[in-house]
């Protein structure tokens, strides 16, 4: 993925010096990290608009950026994935600050704040993965055709927010590179989750002591709603909040709906 | 030149229009498209052709292993490759196994091969040739839920592994990244000394044949297209590659399969195998989705963006599902007619391309039995006698094949 203009990225060297965690930042204001979902990180309206009152921290999954696609290769699993991220956060200066997550970046902010306890702030669950219900199962990502993808992400995939998302360069090369960073990126992500994105967190959940604001897609068509009240269920005193009309993507498909809900939770 | 028979073993009763309607690989439905009886009849119809090429003068016979595939049901071939076995020894043919073979990228247990693959080269008397695939995503990473981006990193492990467990004189202690063993002492080891011949198949990627090379073993160009059209620029480059590494440019380090079909003239091959073959691209494994065919993750970042940018025209590969069987027969991909015709056709091919083993596939998905057994023994009686030894008769020794059971350990036997 391109960097986009009035965004930065900062390398940090962590996990003995063997991966530079890439850390795209944007904004002013008090801190917000942002876990991307599987496909990589995209900066879209709704994180912009974020970025107009805090200073939006994405660090990226390692080898999901195009300069540096090995860097999957220096990290074996979900438990060094969050202490990879957790030492960059933690060099940055972002002990205490706000967690957002989406989809596999929800999870991935679940097991953060599993694994350290009261290390940070508050946090914002767009429709995790991470749970698993066999009469319920969350849909196979990878397994979708690519022409059926935007119909497993949203509940109208004919929104022009929707075809925005899946828009591509027109130039060739271009185009080409972008599609194979977003496989790559997939691939990356699924060695941590892949083939079935249950690690175990239902077992850690308790553990997640920060107030918790869950919102979902009543549509969503890849992690169905039931897994909202899983996730309100386990972790104490979380806040649930299904949005109607509204599938995987609730920062894409109502976006307004979603700012106000994490402009009012996070203060 | 070595020739051997490759067969693989396409379910034989798939509906007429399956490709309209079904993948030939991890989603097609068991109960709607297979039963017992036509997978009884499939499996015991390409064991008897097997047993047939070994027991007509074939070199060898040849399986290879897919997961939840319709065009190729062998789990394990390993399976087939022991019921091989144990007739070429009693027999007494001479023919070897060629196993193409148990994947270590996909497998969660390679000791497992490496005991296999000991077992059958017991079983057969040292006439094991050890193929060692990757394995193809689908099968490696939907079918076994191995992760994309570790597919290579199991393979390069798993062989590892199977070289030292071979090898070592005293039991082992493996720490991998993928696989640990607290205690490794092999029983069997392979008869072969030092090992069993090493084939490693591949599409021709640059750097899986430079690593081949670097091992001195075996490249298989495992395609359906044929030696012409499968090995355009991939041989080429092999073989500048083997001068630049300093080795010996020898056609015997090079193995590849082709489509064959022989009849009394060349007008009734193509009305009697034409269709058959047809079929057989249709419904075969090249109409597998692209999302399916190449999980995120198998293939490196850069890899991607090379084969994505490098978009030329892909011929008749993107339009299997609707090929003629005259396209098929003019790109090469079949070599189909009368002996002499056919016997013709392969000599110029693999003199061209400097292939030291053919690997001739006379069967393919629903071909009736009764033909692919004339196909077997036409091909046999008056095509084989004529290619057979073609480079060794130029003076190219053979490294890459079966030695049989070492004298000392035959006079114990």
């Amino acid at each position: 993925m391109a960097t986009v203009p009035g965004v930065r990225e900062e390398v940090v060297r962590v996990w003995g010096d063997r991966v530079g965690l890439r850390v795209q930042v944007r904004g002013g204001g008090p801190p917000l990290v942002f876990l991307h979902p599987a496909s990589g990180l995209a900066w879209d309206p709704f994180l912009e608009e974020l970025a107009e009152a805090r200073t939006v921290y994405a660090p990226l999954v390692p080898g999901t950026s195009m300069e540096d696609p090995d860097a999957i290769h220096e990290v074996r699993d979900l438990a060094e994935l969050v202490m990879v991220v957790q030492e960059g956060l933690l060099a940055l200066g972002l002990q205490g600050a706000d967690l957002m997550g989406s989809s596999f970046g929800g999870m991935l902010a679940c097991e953060l704040q599993a694994t350290f306890p009261g290390m940070f702030g508050r946090q914002v669950l767009l429709n995790p993965i991470g749970l698993w219900r066999d009469d319920a199962p969350v849909a196979n990502w990878m397994m979708t055709a690519p022409q059926d993808l935007p119909a497993l992400l949203f509940a109208d995939p004919s929104s022009p927010e929707a075809q925005a998302m899946f828009a591509l360069p027109e130039d060739h090369v271009e185009m080409a590179d972008a599609i194979a960073g977003m496989t790559w990126a997939l691939g990356c992500t699924a060695k941590f989750v892949w083939p079935v994105p249950d690690r175990g967190l239902a077992r850690r959940l308790h553990r997640v002591t920060a107030p918790t604001l869950v919102v979902w897609g009543a549509q969503d068509a890849l992690v169905p709603a039931v897994y909202a009240e899983e996730f309100g269920r386990r972790i104490a005193g979380a806040r649930v909040e299904v949005l109607e009309g509204c599938g995987h993507v609730p920062q894409v498909e109502k976006r307004e709906q979603t700012l106000a809900l994490v402009r009012e939770f996070l203060g | 030149m070595k020739v051997a028979m490759f067969q693989q073993a396409p379910y034989r009763f798939l509906p007429e229009d399956f490709e309209q309607h079904w993948s030939p690989a991890v989603t097609m439905p068991y109960r709607r498209l297979a039963d017992a009886r036509g997978m009884t009849a499939t499996y015991h119809q390409m064991l008897d052709e097997l047993l047939l090429g070994a027991r007509s003068g074939f070199d060898g016979v040849v399986v290879t292993e897919h997961g939840q595939a319709a065009y190729d049901i062998s789990p394990n071939p390993s399976l087939f490759a022991a019921v091989l076995a144990n007739t070429i020894r009693t027999e007494g043919l001479d023919a070897a196994l060629i196993v193409l073979g148990r994947s270590l990228g996909k497998t969660r247990e390679p000791l497992r091969i490496a005991e296999e693959y000991a077992m059958l080269d017991v079983l057969s008397g040292g006439r094991l040739v050890a193929g060692f695939p990757v394995g193809l995503s689908y099968d490696a990473n939907i079918n076994q839920g191995i992760p994309g981006v570790d597919t290579r990193g199991r393979f390069h492990e798993g062989y590892e592994l199977v070289r030292r467990a071979w090898a070592a004189d005293e039991p082992f202690a493996f720490n991998g990244r993928y696989a640990q063993y607290a205690h490794v002492n092999l029983w069997p080891r392979p008869v072969q000394e030092p090992h069993p011949p090493l084939w490693f198949p591949g599409s021709g990627n640059p750097a899986t044949t430079e690593w081949v090379l670097d091992q001195d073993a075996a490249f298989v160009l495992l395609t359906w297209f044929g030696v012409k059209m499968g090995g355009a620029g991939i041989f080429d480059r092999f073989w500048e590659l083997c001068e630049e590494k300093g080795r010996e440019v020898n056609p015997h380090r090079v193995a590849v399969v082709q489509v064959c079909a022989v009849a009394e003239t060349d007008e009734r091959a193509e009305r009697e195998y034409g269709p058959w073959l047809q079929k057989g691209f249709r419904h075969g494994p090249g109409i597998l989705a692209p999302h399916l065919f190449l999980q995120p993750g198998y293939v490196p970042l850069r890899g991607l963006q090379g084969m994505l940018r490098n978009t030329g025209d892909p011929g008749i590969v993107a339009r299997l599902r609707t090929v003629e069987f005259a396209e098929l027969q003019r790109e090469g991909c079949v070599i189909v007619g009368s002996a002499l015709t056919v016997r013709e056709r392969l000599e110029a091919v693999c003199r061209e391309m400097k292939v030291g083993n053919l690997l001739v596939m006379l069967h393919m998905g629903e071909m009736p039995h009764e033909l692919a057994r004339k196909n077997i023994e036409l091909f046999s009686a008056e095509v084989l006698p004529h290619i057979k030894g073609m480079w060794e008769r130029d003076g190219y020794e053979h490294r890459w094949w079966p030695t049989g059971v070492p004298a000392t350990a035959e006079a114990v036997a």
